[in-house]
């Protein structure tokens, strides 16, 4: 079982280094943020993937942190590119 | 009972490694961005979706198995709204160049 | 409670629901020692805290819509990586992308926006722009598909889970 899941996730890192790889390498900006979110699901599947095989619970908290971490960094991304009328958000309120 | 389980296992995996691979084909294969954003935002979620629905017979605690649901789930509500947010910055890139 | 402006309009049952769901699931992340509690009870009181200002109550939320709404979403989100999945396997990758635009009839704000979340998992199509008069401008892959009546449906299944109020328009 455990040879099964490490060859998926071998599988899955290769899928994503490729899809890195060809995405890094985009003209385009926003085709350079799909890295993380490529990084994001495909990190998450293979360190999911890696800790079963390899009994370390701890490995599934690692994938949390790289979905969460992944989220985080599209909003900073469209944050930042977005132009100040297109967040119709208030001031923040400072306690 | 253990063996028609880890059958589902590699099933589920081996499932999911699939559609990784379908995603990365998308998006070297797909045409333009917004067309490469779906195939990576749809089809890898699907197959971290059908790998945690793989690893849950083999997780050793419920607790464990629930850490699993959240990544996934975490990992859906991340994949939603970063694609909706780069569609939207792709969009509005496009109309005001 | 702490008299929080944006807390007055959520009864006090809907805040400790809020937070006690929270807390469940920091016990489900970290685990139950007894030890790393108080930071559990100070990461959901923040959680709740930061809950009242994303998202400030209004409406009720059907349980039983959510769980129809749970089920739809799932049978689409694996409907929508077999269709690229197809797609992308195909010799001649078998697509029509383009645009359409289409007028939404869920209420233009956080329901609207989620609504285009929950949309861009759901096969071909990936919401780009929701104008102030719910005008959705949506990404399709394939535009030989019946795009008007997939969302029709969609909002149909995700009406359901916004509960009984009455709206009009």
């Amino acid at each position: 079982m455990a040879d099964v899941l490490t060859a998926a996730a071998l599988f899955i890192l290769a899928a994503t280094a490729v899809a890195l790889f060809r995405v890094l390498r985009s003209g385009v900006v926003a085709e350079r943020m799909m890295a993380v979110q490529l990084l994001g699901t495909g990190g998450a599947a293979a360190l999911l993937l890696l800790g079963s095989a390899s009994g370390s619970a701890a490995a599934s908290d690692v994938a949390l942190l790289l979905a969460l971490f992944a989220a985080f960094s599209c909003v900073a991304f469209v944050i930042g590119a977005a132009e100040p009328e297109a967040e119709p958000d208030p001031p923040e309120e400072r306690p | 009972m253990s063996a028609v389980l880890g059958i589902v296992t590699i099933v589920l995996v081996t499932a999911g490694a699939v559609l990784f691979l379908a995603g990365t084909l998308g998006l070297l294969r797909f045409p333009d961005t917004l067309s490469r954003l779906h195939a990576i935002s749809k089809a890898d979620n699907l197959g971290l979706g059908l790998i945690v629905l793989g690893l849950l017979p083999q997780a050793a605690s419920v607790t464990g198995g629930l850490k699993l649901i959240c990544v996934w789930l975490l990992a859906q509500l991340s994949a939603a709204t970063a694609s909706q947010l780069l569609g939207r910055a792709v969009y509005r890139g496009r109309r005001e160049p | 409670m702490t008299g929080a402006a944006a807390a007055d309009d959520l009864p006090l049952t809907a805040l400790l629901g809020r937070g006690l769901c929270l807390l469940l699931l920091w016990v489900v992340m970290i685990g139950p020692a007894p030890a790393d509690l108080p930071f559990g009870l100070v990461a959901s009181a923040a959680g709740v805290w930061a809950s009242t200002r994303l998202w400030p109550g209004g409406g009720t939320l059907s349980l039983s819509g959510i769980v129809r709404f749970t089920l739809r979403f799932l049978a689409q989100s694996v409907v929508a990586g077999l269709d690229v999945a197809r797609r992308a396997f195909a010799g001649e990758p078998d697509l029509r992308p383009g645009f359409a635009t289409c007028r939404s009839t869920i209420p233009v704000g956080l329901a609207l926006d989620s609504a285009c979340a929950v949309m861009s998992l759901q096969p071909g199509k990936l919401p780009v722009s929701a104008e102030a008069d719910g005008t959705l401008h949506i990404h399709c892959l394939d535009l030989r598909e019946a795009i008007g009546a997939q969302v029709a449906a969609d909002e149909a299944a995700f009406r359901r889970i916004l509960g009984p109020e009455p709206r009009h328009g």
